[in-house]
């Protein structure tokens, strides 16, 4: 009888113990209409915290279709935005999202007629409730306002929207850069003035007053809680690394959506903690590390488990990524516990897509100097063009300016047809080949140096 | 047709074929600079009225080389063909480029232009898509501003209100020509195919507005209206951003069909909408923007007021169209997202219609026309008129 081969992957051991947290969200979410509670839909930048004051469940639409996919139960809410027209090249989030609007429209009208349909509430994509409003906020990327105007008009426009517009920073001026500049200040003081609007338009959907010392409290949580993150994140630039990439993607959804509160504080924490105690005891997240990559693009939802399988098994540590490292609460010097508004919307703005490529350009090359990294894996994300679009003249940058060599896959977020695993492994190895002569030439170099 | 009228015709396809040339002519007799424009919401007087000339960048008939290693494949053929003319020193004519719109891949294609031209300002202002907050309207209105000091600074040219109004004034007129061209074609007017009316819209994207004009007019002093034929009458909708293929118009036609109406870019949406005259200036710019939403909406913007599937319901009335071809650039995200309300809307009311999506390179012509054909089939069949006509021929 053959024996498993050991897993090269060496997950945290605090990721999987707040695995509950996410569950418990759902059920939360799937039970609204049982519990009277009201829901709101919402699309892109993190708005939880002022859902959470505001006594709403929130349930946001990139995370529902990213869920659906990691599980594999995507299929029928993508069926159903096929059949209606969608074509497959659209953003598969944005897809599998309006599958999901228009499955729980008609569970809606079937209901409404005392219609059970056993096979309906047995499938997940189905489940999502109807929303009692809409709020978008989407950073970067054009097509996440579209998106959710096209979900207004297919739940027949009855039910509430709010916009709030983030505007893309360009970088017009000389002055502009990553958080400086008129620009910048500007945008914020924009952004925030909406929020203040938006937390009136919400004061009148709920009809009671909105809960400000809830939001503050609520934003300490979150701040203490991105603080630890980053602590963490940064204990990763240790040799061999004690965390990578998927431990960062396994908490994306804790600090993006998760509810505010101690719990989410200790989950950072015992994560944090973890990581500490594999630095001391020099426990390394993937075997026998031997090479150490950044990723650029946003997840495949699809793949987590194949692709850190496929770098694992080649001694590859992912350590950091534009998706992981540079969204998410980042920069939690920027809130102000006690008047949170400005912190949130500067935040909002932040997205790692809403930015010129000088400024991703300026991150990315921040994060490889600061983790060693040897190269770039780009998951050119067939659907995202948000994400795609600096990546090749990223990769030009790299090689140019810092002799880091890159590769590029072709997959999606939500839509598995896209992934070319085969490619993704033949481009990996020649990749890691090309540093081992690049780094057999620097020893040789610096032995002759030395002699 | 009488001479002036085939020699100005000639004029304005040569230039809509061939933008370069005009503008190398116009940069060396004028000796001001030329600005760069990316479609679809700039208002093109702020430019005009520095003295300068604001030409709306075209896709590029050439295959697409070096766009594809600066975009990916999966961008739409007009930004990989920005980023490619870029790369190829296509761009290098401009001296300054500007931006409103914020559609992801646009803004991908217009990144590409600023790393590739380092010397030249590439300037974005973003025109907020959702049009029916009330923050929306001051934010529009301190984007424009911020738009005439840019102008003013890359060309050195004050803008005042006096000068505003005169490029207000001549876009006016010249888009009020060209809706009167587009006008008589709905009413039956033939005499000119749709790839002529194209070469108009296009030309008037690139040229000097006064001179597109005075062509315009030679054009119709000696235009005699031809009646149309009875073959099927369609409407063209969608493609933003750039011109579609003349041959798809060619094989249309082919199929037995006439194009009575669009809504396409490059066609009635461009000259949709007059900048308000009687408001002040800066005010109106502004106000276009918004009115032009209104006329025919578009679903790169957010409005809940308006629906561009009851806009293209009430266009087909206007025209008689019996079918509506829906022409898609591939990958063109707003465009994937609204298609869908226009099916619905269509299947609803029982109009024939059909999807094309359009690529930069190469048309399946032969899967085209079976596709067209076999639509005219089922108008024909669907209306009585069309079968009598049809049995008696
Ligand atoms: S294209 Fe990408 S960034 Fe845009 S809505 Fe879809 S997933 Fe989000
Ligand atoms: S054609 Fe569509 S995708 Fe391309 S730039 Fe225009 S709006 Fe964007």
């Amino acid at each position: 009888m053959s024996s498993a081969t050991p897993s090269s992957v060496n997950r945290l051991k605090s990721n999987d113990a707040g695995r509950h947290m996410i569950a418990d969200y759902w059920d939360r979410i799937f039970t609204a209409n049982e519990r009277d509670a009201q829901l709101v839909w919402y699309n892109g930048a993190a708005l939880n915290p002022i859902f959470q004051a505001a006594g709403l469940e929130w349930a946001h639409g990139e995370a529902f279709a990213a869920r659906l996919s990691a599980q594999k139960l995507e299929k029928s809410a993508q069926l159903a935005a096929q059949e209606y027209g969608y074509v497959g090249e659209l953003c598969s989030y944005a897809r599998t999202h309006l599958g999901t609007a228009l499955l729980a429209r008609q569970a809606k009208e079937k209901y409404s007629k005392g219609i059970v349909d056993d096979a309906e509430r047995d499938d997940l994509a189905s489940r999502l409730p109807m929303p009692n409003f809409i709020v978008n906020c989407y950073a970067g990327c054009s097509t996440g306002q579209q998106w959710d105007e096209i979900t207004h008009r297919i739940l027949g426009k009855e039910t509430p929207i709010f916009n709030v517009s983030l505007p893309f920073l360009w970088s017009n001026r000389p002055d502009a850069g990553y958080l400086k500049g008129q620009e910048w200040e500007e945008a914020s003081d924009y952004v925030a003035a909406q929020l203040y609007k938006l937390i009136d338009f919400i004061e009148v959907q709920t009809g009671r007053p909105f809960d400000w010392d809830a939001l503050r409290q609520g934003m300490k949580y979150i701040k203490e809680a991105s603080e630890i993150r980053r602590e963490a994140m940064a204990m990763c630039a240790n040799l061999p690394a004690p965390a990578t990439f998927w431990d960062w993607i396994a908490s994306v959804a804790h600090i993006n959506f998760l509810p505010a509160g101690p719990e989410l504080v200790e989950y950072f924490s015992n994560i944090r903690d973890e990581i500490s105690h594999r630095v001391a005891s020099g426990e390394s997240a993937i075997k026998d590390e031997k090479y150490r990559l950044y990723f650029d693009g946003i997840m495949n939802w699809n793949k987590l488990g194949t692709l850190a399988r496929v770098f694992a098994e080649r001694k590859v540590a992912i350590v950091a990524g534009r998706y992981t490292h540079n969204a998410f609460w980042q920069e939690p010097q920027l809130i102000d516990t006690d008047d949170p508004i400005r912190g949130m919307a500067q935040h909002y703005l932040l997205c790692p897509t809403n930015h010129g490529f000088q400024t991703i350009k300026h991150f990315t090359k921040h994060d490889c100097e600061l983790y060693g990294l040897d190269g770039i894996v780009f998951h050119s994300t067939r659907t995202c063009r948000a994400f795609t679009g600096p990546q090749q003249m990223l990769a030009k940058a790299m090689q140019k300016e810092m002799g880091l060599p890159s590769i590029f896959f072709e997959g999606d977020v939500a839509d598995e047809s896209f992934y070319k695993g085969e490619l993704l492994e033949s481009r990996l190895e020649a990749m890691l080949e090309t540093i081992d002569v690049r780094r057999s030439r620097d020893f040789i170099a610096s032995s002759a140096s030395n002699a | 047709m009488g001479h002036d009228t085939k020699n100005a015709l000639q004029i304005l396809k040569s230039v809509a074929n061939n933008p370069q040339s005009y503008i190398a002519n116009w940069k060396e007799k004028n000796s001001l600079p030329v600005i760069g424009i990316f479609p679809m919401n700039f208002p093109v007087e702020i430019i005009a009225a520095t003295g300068a000339l604001p030409v709306i960048i075209q896709d590029s008939k050439e295959p697409i080389s070096e766009g594809n290693s600066l975009l990916a494949e999966f961008y739409c053929g007009y930004t990989r063909s920005i980023a490619d003319q870029a790369a190829k020193g296509m761009l290098d004519i401009f001296d300054a480029f500007m931006n409103a719109d914020h559609c992801i891949q646009l803004l991908g294609s217009v990144d590409v232009v600023r790393e590739l031209l380092p010397d030249k300002p590439v300037y974005f202002e973003h025109l907020i898509a959702a049009m029916d907050d009330s923050w929306t309207k001051t934010q529009v209105q301190e984007k424009i501003e911020a738009f005439i000091i840019e102008a003013e600074r890359v060309t050195g040219q004050p803008i005042s209100d006096e000068a505003l109004l005169a490029c207000i004034q001549s876009n006016n007129k010249n888009r009020q020509l060209l809706r009167n061209i587009f006008a008589a074609r709905r009413n039956g007017d033939a005499q000119f195919s749709p790839a002529e009316l194209q070469a108009m819209i296009v030309s008037s994207m690139i040229m000097d507005k006064n001179e597109h004009s005075a062509l315009l007019e030679s054009v119709l002093a000696d235009a005699v209206a031809k009646p149309r034929d009875q073959r099927i009458r369609l409407h063209l909708s969608g493609h933003f951003c750039h011109a579609p293929r003349v041959e798809l118009f060619e094989l249309l036609e082919d199929c037995g069909a006439v194009i009575v109406d669009d809504d396409l870019y490059t066609g009635a949406r461009y000259i949709s909408t007059d900048t308000k005259e009687s408001m002040p200036p800066r005010m109106a710019l502004a106000d276009w923007y918004f009115a032009r939403n209104e006329t025919i909406p578009c679903p790169t913007r957010v409005q809940k007021t308006v629906d561009w599937d009851s806009y293209l319901l009430n266009a087909l009335d206007n025209s008689g169209a019996e079918g509506v071809i829906v022409v898609m650039a591939k990958f063109c995200e707003a465009h994937m997202f609204y298609y869908p309300e226009l099916r619905k809307t269509l299947n609803t009311h029982n109009i024939p219609h059909l999807l094309i999506e359009t690529e930069h390179e190469g048309m399946p012509v032969e899967t085209i026309r079976t596709r067209v054909e076999a639509m005219i089939e089922r108008i024909r069949r669907k209306s009585p008129t069309r079968q009598i006509t049809q049995e008696s021929a």
